[in-house]
């Protein structure tokens, strides 16, 4: 069995959906009696991969609202909670989807192991990091050709250089592709430096320098609060991939030529047939899902029951590569960019 | 509108990153200090409802011996290990050097018992049931999970070993609804409808004296859902039932 750890975007979402669902008493009730709501196991789900092999994967909704990224306690119980529950229903793999894996990560709640009388057993978890980055690696490949970039003279820029899906970003992008020019931005240098020396290569630079130098932007960060963005200053074509969560670059970066794509989304051949993804507002709901949530049932899927993206800096080309291999053969695909120049798309 | 919530909600992760790494480390967890009057004040309530939470749920056993003849052998064992978990938390307020506020304790279990001991004279064993297997008992367990995380060293050893207890022992109470749920649902219902409410009071009516103990009431009240959800669910009720029972503590 997968599992999947989520939860709604808004305060006000959640109690919609509550409502939806039939949970009244939370759907009714404030901020103060979600923040004592247990995880609620919602869906259960069979998807059947495009090699015809069956999984059953259910659907946790954590209960934390991003309004209580604040209560950092509360925020933390809610993480922990919905993972006890995950475990506790003999789910194999489960990934940690929006802010779960964040609050994991920024909260350090690895030293929280004992939760009541479970004790968490980290293999059966997955930040699903190595697939989301993957996904951005392929959709940058894919989308920057339809739109006019070259690869081979093309400037790229991570922003969020540093974290977990910006490094192995970086890392794919120097090793794999063969672009012109890698810029990395970052708030902490020395990290940044030592990314440099791995990898060999790439630039470091600000976001102020490395925004009018680059032809594709990889947003893998939050954008810092004062930012302004004169679009003017902007390369055209210009292709933006919003790898951060949530999704929202597309409000900041409008105008002739600006393409927003909205990174580490998959698209699955088929239906699934559940109602969780409507909730977590996509496009199309019976088939779209963040990666991280993909790589759980591509790790149920390939029977490969171990906690594949955990920590930080531990994602691998070949781990990247294991990864996108069996997206494709289960039947995953990156998105693209919905509307393409005119003279483009004939 | 997006861009805001994200940008703020970073900021925020960034800027409590100090207060986050120090409170999260369990060796400099933030523990009260057990010697300070105020302490010892609380204390002498929040014991004595331990105290008293156990002879209750002794007494609640016994008596529910009595509408199920069969199981006596097994309650009175259960009936026993809550004693024997009534003695370990006397010793810990020995060992604190309080007084446990016995007088209060009765009180503050006081509606409960008398809803207890209505229904038993009645013979309505689903609701004496539901009072301790389900509410007494989550309310207990939630506590005790809380609890252990900010208690003094000798009261942390004693109370571990009593969730020890507590998730080991069958909860015939539990079984006895599972078995039963066809018949006794409506009757689970309505006795949680007019009792759930009761333990949200008794919880709004510690919550002062537990934070002195840094027991946070919003964590009490999770751990409480999380344990009553949990026994719900054993029991075989769904979702939207357990939801609409859930209710109850919120109006």
């Amino acid at each position: 069995m997968f599992g999947l750890i989520g939860h709604s975007t808004s305060f006000e979402d959640a109690k919609r959906k509550a409502s939806l669902l039939g949970f009244d008493h939370i759907a009714d009730g404030d901020l103060d009696v979600w923040c004592t709501a247990p995880p609620q196991l919602v869906e259960n789900v069979e998807v059947k991969s495009a090699t015809g092999i069956s999984i059953e994967g259910s659907y946790i909704d954590s209960c934390f609202v991003p309004e209580m990224l604040s209560r950092f306690k509360t925020a933390r119980r809610k993480v922990l909670n919905a993972m006890e529950l995950a475990q506790k229903k003999g789910i194999n793999i489960t990934a940690l989807g929006g802010f779960t894996s964040i609050i994991f990560e920024n909260f350090n709640l690895l030293q929280h192991k004992q939760i009541r009388n479970t004790s968490l057993e980290w293999e059966r978890f997955t930040t699903g990091n190595t697939h989301t980055a993957w996904v951005i690696c392929k959709q940058l490949e894919i989308n920057a050709p339809r739109i006019g970039i070259d690869l081979k003279k093309a400037t790229v820029a991570v922003i969020g250089a540093t974290g977990d899906i910006g490094s192995a970003v970086c890392r794919w992008l120097i090793n794999k592709t063969g672009i012109s020019e890698l810029l990395m931005v970052a708030r902490q240098q020395e990290p940044l430096a030592l990314l440099q020396k791995e990898l060999d290569g790439g630039t470091i630079t600000s976001l102020d320098e490395a925004l009018p130098q680059a032809d594709i932007v990889v947003w893998v960060a939050s954008m810092p609060k004062t930012i302004e963005i004169d679009t003017d200053n902007l390369k055209k074509p210009c292709l933006m991939i919003d790898g951060g969560y949530p999704k929202n670059l597309d409000e900041k970066f409008q105008g002739e030529n600006i393409h927003v794509l909205k990174g580490g989304i998959v698209e699955f051949f088929n239906d699934i047939g559940w109602n969780m993804m409507e909730l977590a507002e996509m496009q199309n709901p019976q088939r779209e899902m963040f990666a991280c949530f993909a790589e759980a049932m591509i790790l149920e899927f390939e029977k490969c029951h171990t906690n594949f993206s955990w920590g930080r800096n531990n994602i691998s080309l070949e781990k990247m590569e294991f990864i996108g291999e069996a997206s494709l053969k289960h039947g995953f695909s990156a998105i693209g960019l919905d509307k393409l120049p005119k003279a483009l798309t004939v | 509108m997006h861009n805001e919530l994200k940008t703020n909600d970073m900021q925020t992760l960034e800027s409590n990153k100090t207060t986050i790494e120090e409170s999260t480390n369990p060796i400099s967890l933030n523990l009260p200090d057990f010697t300070t009057d105020s302490y010892k004040d609380a204390y002498s309530r929040i014991n004595a409802i331990v105290i008293e939470g156990e002879q209750e749920a002794h007494d609640n056993y016994i008596s529910i011996a009595t509408l199920i003849p069969n199981e006596l052998e097994e309650l009175t064992k259960l009936a026993r290990m809550e004693m024997k978990h009534k003695k370990g938390f006397t010793a810990c307020g020995r060992n604190l050097g309080v007084e446990a506020d016995m007088e209060f304790a009765k009180k503050f279990f006081s509606k409960l018992h008398g809803n207890f001991q209505v229904a038993l004279e009645k013979g309505n064993l689903t609701t004496c049931l539901l009072i301790q297997a389900i509410l007494i008992e989550a309310f207990a367990i939630s506590a005790y999970n809380v609890y252990i995380r900010v208690a003094d060293p000798f009261a942390k050893k004693i109370t571990e070993g009593v969730v020890k207890d507590e998730y080991l022992h069958l909860n015939y109470g539990q079984e006895w609804l599972k078995e039963n749920l066809s018949t006794c649902k409506e009757e689970l219902m309505e006795a949680n409808k007019v009792n759930l409410p009761l333990i949200k009071q008794m919880l709004d009516e510690v919550a002062d004296d537990a934070s002195v103990l840094a027991m946070d009431r919003e964590e009490l009240m999770e751990e409480f859902m999380i344990a009553y959800q949990d026994t719900l669910m054993e029991i075989g009720l769904d979702n939207r039932e357990i939801a609409r029972m859930a209710m109850a503590a919120i109006v």
